[in-house]
């Protein structure tokens, strides 16, 4: 088979336009990459605000990664510490795949002691006005405050337990609850490993000056 | 009417590409095309501005490239050159809201690729700007995005001054509104749309009268002139 001269205009013209595209989303990429990191690490910055009491480190550099059982991607975690370097608070997102419309994602903040300090929500898709409460609804979200495995019944009160449902919404509080609940109920069986390299950790940075 | 300053017959034809693009062919109200992210973001008046304006800035860029290469690309593969395009943009345009508008980004989050498959986009390049010069092309893609975007921003401030008695995130209606939940959400979107289609239709129908009339009065005062014309003779 023969190419003649049209084809060959072709093959040069989308060859010719692929290659500036490609040009100019690496371009892009370059002048992007480190704003869009940085826009990311101020949005963990400001979630990790609100739901870690008053600390003296960098909880975005102060953190520890652990694979669970049965997960794919290993898990964050993000120490507060005091000013005499002993950790208060550890905060770690926690996803609920069963939302009304697709995964909530959750960060929690949990004392030591295995209470929880506070959460929020960083994303979700529920339905504005009816599910979407669990990221605006103050009183709601701060009902999670002190709550922990022993304390509390950990369902909405429609099935028994010890939090409000939504008007309209029971499915969206009920995933959460029972994401918070998994996530305590994992804190529990790794905790000491966790605590231990946490601690092992500080005592390297101070050993190596 | 006949113009012989080319100046103003210029400045009417941009006007009337201008037009055309923001109203008489107005994507929303006259094609009803690009209804998906139409449908999807138009929950606020903010939102739809803002994804308003990233279709406008795709819109123009592509508009203004194609033009300017029409000439040298076979037309066998301008469909595939031009999506190419379209899609580079918008991928440039969602790494920059991404970087600089990180908020937003979360919020329009899906819609913002989706702008590559706005059939508004493509059907531009295809019908004007491969056939029309680059300054045309630019007028024309300025008037689509900007009556797209207000198509966006009037439904959306419908939907967030009937669901939740704001505008902008301006408290209108005060504190005791009840919040018409429905019109949040998606079904709500279709009935908004609705009455919009409507209240444009009745726009035109007023418009197209008042023209016929003017029509009709010049054309009696040409009969009279002729008739003048006449008796003179």
């Amino acid at each position: 088979m023969k190419i003649d001269r049209e084809q060959w205009q072709m093959v040069i013209a989308l060859l010719v336009v692929g290659v500036v595209c490609t040009l100019l989303l690496a371009t892009t990429n370059i002048f992007t990459k480190a704003p869009i990191a940085q826009a990311e690490r101020q949005a963990l910055m400001n979630a990790l605000m609100q739901v870690l009491p008053e600390h003296h480190n960098d909880p975005i550099g102060d953190t520890r990664d652990i694979t669970m059982d049965g997960d794919k991607k290993p898990t964050r975690f993000y120490f507060s510490r005091d000013k005499d370097n002993t950790i208060n608070t550890i905060a770690w997102q926690v996803t609920a795949p069963d939302g009304y419309n697709g995964s909530i994602h959750i960060l929690m903040a949990v004392h030591p002691d295995g209470s929880i300090n506070a959460i929020r929500i960083t994303g979700h898709k529920e339905t504005p006005g009816l599910g979407d409460g669990i990221s605006k609804n103050q009183p709601w979200l701060d009902a999670f405050g002190d709550k922990s495995l022993n304390n509390t019944r950990w369902a909405v009160k429609k099935d028994g337990g010890d939090f409000d449902q939504f008007t309209g919404a029971t499915i969206t509080p009920r995933a959460v609850v029972k994401a918070v609940k998994k996530g305590l109920a994992m804190f529990t069986k790794i905790k000491s490993k966790l605590l231990k390299k946490a601690q092992q950790q500080t005592e390297a940075q101070h050993a190596m000056p | 009417m006949q113009c012989h300053d080319p100046n103003e017959e210029l400045v009417n034809q941009k006007a009337e590409i201008f037009a055309n693009g923001f109203w008489h062919n107005n994507a929303i109200f006259a094609q009803l095309l690009g209804m998906c992210p139409l449908l999807g973001v138009t929950t606020s008046a903010e939102n739809g501005f803002w994804m308003g304006a990233a279709t406008l800035l795709a819109l123009v860029c592509s508009n203004l490239t194609v033009s300017l290469i029409r000439g040298a690309i076979p037309a066998n593969v301008r469909i595939p050159a031009y999506i190419t395009i379209i899609a580079a943009f918008v991928s440039i345009i969602e790494m920059a809201m991404n970087a600089w508008m990180h908020e937003m980004y979360l919020i329009l989050g899906l819609f913002i690729p989706l702008i590559v498959v706005n059939c508004a986009i493509l059907g531009r390049a295809e019908a004007f700007a491969s056939k029309n010069t680059p300054i045309n092309s630019l007028v024309d893609a300025l008037a689509m995005g900007s009556g797209f975007t207000f198509a966006l921003v009037l439904l959306g401030g419908v939907r967030e001054l009937l669901g939740q008695g704001e505008v902008f995130g301006f408290d209108i209606f005060g504190a005791d509104y009840p919040d018409v939940l429905m019109f949040i959400l998606p079904p709500g979107a279709f009935i908004a749309l609705g009455f919009i289609l409507a209240g444009v239709n009745i726009i035109n129908r007023k418009m197209k009268a008042r023209k016929d009339k003017q029509a009709a009065i010049l054309a009696t005062m040409q009969t009279a002139d002729l008739n003048t014309a006449e008796v003179q003779s």
